[in-house]
């Protein structure tokens, strides 16, 4: 009886430091806003490379941020932006604008495993995600890259709907950043993501540049992340459908 | 260096920072395996080059504009090279200003002035809220929005968002020429299939009133819903048959456009199956010859990996009946369950289908595109449209205008 007590207690006290770690991670690397400029890579199976530039700007905490992703190039969807309004206990509100329709579109990810304008990302991978949304566990501590890391499973609760079973996160113990996801459908392992570059910025540790394989498909996309500042002031009128509308 | 040069370079990257630009040119091909009554030709040669910019004059007011040249094989696009400014002739100008407006923002309020598209539709389909949005019909089934001459006042706050509407000045949909394969018997309703040689087209008649409206927008918890109220004339036309009889005998076909009132609402509801937009107006009018009607569309949308399917109902119930003769394609779309999915291949490659199927099955019309980008700039898309059904429906009568087309595009 005793052993059973001692492992149920240690097994709440596993999972309750996996999730404080996670919160103390999501609190180091916060910020009231964030703007810079991206650049996504996308490589087929035959080594092709897609290139896509955007500008994406961010306020508000995490969980409850609105933001806005605006394509700069390929010409082919210059123009195109998204708008995000994040909500802590429901689903995102998104729109879409297209410059060629002149109109923004509601738009709602039933199926949030769509990957992201032809990326390797899905718009779930993109999400900003509030710790209480997963149960974690933590697995045990695992050197990733020469770097001594926390391992730590994540599973969804029942509440929220997501394409993976679980998922995987090492994060730096030094630093507590998240640096390498592993997502699981049923038990077979379909993408990994990396975080390749990861420099302080502002006095934040920041990932500069993030790869996302995907395993089944033998795929991979590189996202950098240039010109990346936190806390500007960005006015709140720059996050609306007005906003999408007149371009900004 | 002169002191213009030190000006110029001091300028120029305070000029890259504020200004934007994009466009393209498209050269087009339409095949039509079969001759229409009215049109023995079976192809079409398009060359279209846009230029869109934009330049913040400062960080509150912007300037837009966009310039469209164009010329084509068939005469649906005028001879004279002059720039137009209002596009509101009967063929599409060779050179037309397509924006050109001011935006100014402050705070909550945004407001636009001079030529600028207006889109209030929620629905992907058919828009009945659409009222300041003409469109060209040249091609009935390839459609493109035609911008309006207006200023705009939008305040926004929160969840809600009120927009005012004044177009001093009238732009119509521009209608299939009648001597051509979408005009004849074709875009007609009623039955005037068989026109006689003497048939010819007059000038369009154009109001000279103006137009308002007003919408308000609401963003809730899980919803959105707007209303609408429109006061002007509608961008469709009614025809207007003149006989004469000297020297000739001769019957003359003229687009007027009807007093317009209309009021309407939105509403698009993301669920966690399918996102459920409606969209639905009731329109009177004051003209003699322009019916009452209701009009609505309901929508359901989803997104399954990659693949996303549009499926839908448009209806309409006529409350008073007084037309005889319309080109009314919104109004020919409805009693018609529609349809569109499209599949991303790859970051490449897309394939997209629409259909629309008359309820009484008098009318059917099914289209399929393929698209694929070689690289950043260069791109190609494939499609065909598949029409068929009874001459007597909206759908049906353009039965031998099914055909193929292929566009090529430098995107810059």
């Amino acid at each position: 009886m005793n052993k059973l007590v001692f492992i149920l207690f240690a097994g709440t006290l596993l999972a309750q430091d996996a999730r404080k770690i996670v919160e103390e991670s999501q609190k180091l690397h916060r910020s009231r806003s964030q703007q810079y400029e991206g650049v996504l890579e996308v490589y087929d199976t035959k080594g092709g490379k897609n290139e896509k530039r955007w500008q994406y700007a961010r306020i508000g905490s995490y969980g409850e941020s609105k933001s806005v992703l605006r394509f700069l190039a390929p010409p082919l969807v210059k123009g195109v932006a998204l708008l995000v309004q994040n909500h802590p206990d429901r689903a995102s509100d998104q729109w879409m604008w297209t410059p060629e329709l002149n109109r923004d579109r509601r738009i709602a990810l039933q199926d949030r495993s769509t990957r992201f304008f032809g990326t390797d990302f899905s718009f779930e991978d993109l999400e900003e995600r509030d710790v209480d949304q997963s149960d974690y566990t933590l697995l045990g501590e695992e050197a990733l890259n020469g770097q001594a890391c926390y391992k730590i499973e994540s599973v969804a609760k029942k509440s929220r709907t997501t394409q993976y079973s679980r998922v995987v996160i090492w994060v730096r113990k030094d630093i507590l950043l998240p640096v390498q996801f592993e997502m699981f459908v049923k038990s077979e392992l379909v993408k990994r993501l990396i975080h390749k570059r990861v420099e302080k910025v502002q006095n934040v540790w920041s990932t500069l540049e993030l790869e996302m394989n995907d395993l089944k498909k033998k795929t991979r996309t590189v996202m950098k992340t240039e010109k990346l500042k936190y806390d500007v002031a960005l006015p709140e009128e720059q996050f609306t459908l007005q906003a999408l509308r007149r371009g900004e | 260096m002169s002191r213009l040069a030190l000006v110029l370079l001091g300028v120029l990257p305070l000029w890259g920072q504020n200004f934007s630009q994009r466009g393209f040119i498209e050269t087009r091909g339409s095949f039509f395996p079969q001759t229409a009554p009215s049109d023995s030709g079976r192809a079409i040669g398009d060359v279209l080059l846009r230029y869109e910019m934009a330049y913040k004059l400062t960080p509150w007011l912007k300037f837009n504009g966009a310039i469209d040249g164009r010329t084509d094989t068939h005469r649906q696009t005028e001879r004279q090279w002059r720039v137009d400014w209002q596009d509101r002739e009967m063929l599409r100008p060779a050179v037309s200003l397509r924006r050109f407006s001011l935006t100014a923002n402050k705070g909550k309020w945004t407001g636009e002035v001079g030529k600028q598209f207006i889109r209030w539709g929620k629905a992907d389909i058919l828009n009945p809220l659409d009222r300041f949005a003409p469109r060209d019909f040249l091609n009935v089934v390839e459609t493109e929005y035609l911008a309006v001459m207006a200023g705009r006042a939008t305040w926004e706050s929160g969840g809600e968002t009120i927009d005012l509407v004044w177009q001093p000045r009238f732009t119509p949909s521009r209608s299939p020429l009648l001597l051509q394969r979408w005009g004849g018997g074709g875009a007609l309703r009623g039955d005037l299939a068989q026109l006689p040689p003497t048939v010819r087209q007059g000038r369009a008649v154009l109001p000279t009133g103006q137009q308002w409206g007003v919408r308000w927008n609401h963003v809730g918890r899980g919803y959105e819903a707007a209303g609408v109220y429109y006061e002007g004339h509608n961008h469709l036309p009614l025809l207007d048959v003149r006989i004469s009889t000297f020297p000739d005998f001769r019957l003359e076909l003229n687009n007027y456009f009807a007093k317009l009132r209309m009021a309407g609402g939105a509403t698009a509801i993301p669920n966690r199956w399918f996102t459920l937009k409606a969209e639905g107006g009731y329109f009177s009018s004051s003209t003699p010859a322009a019916d009452n009607y209701f009009q609505y569309v309901i929508q359901a949308e989803r997104q399954s990996g990659e693949w996303t399917f549009v499926g839908g109902y448009a209806g309409e119930y006529v409350t008073v009946k007084r037309n005889l003769l319309d080109f009314a394609p919104d109004r020919g779309l409805t009693r018609s369950f529609l349809g569109r999915a499209s599949l991303q291949l790859n970051p490449r490659d897309t394939v997209a289908f629409d259909a629309a199927l008359r309820q009484n099955g008098d009318g059917v019309w099914v289209r399929g595109e393929f698209a694929h980008s070689f690289d950043d700039h260069w791109s190609v898309r494939v499609g065909g449209s598949l029409i068929r059904g009874r001459a007597t429906d909206f759908l049906g009568q353009f039965g031998r205008n099914s055909h193929v087309t292929f566009a090529f595009r430098y995107s810059f």
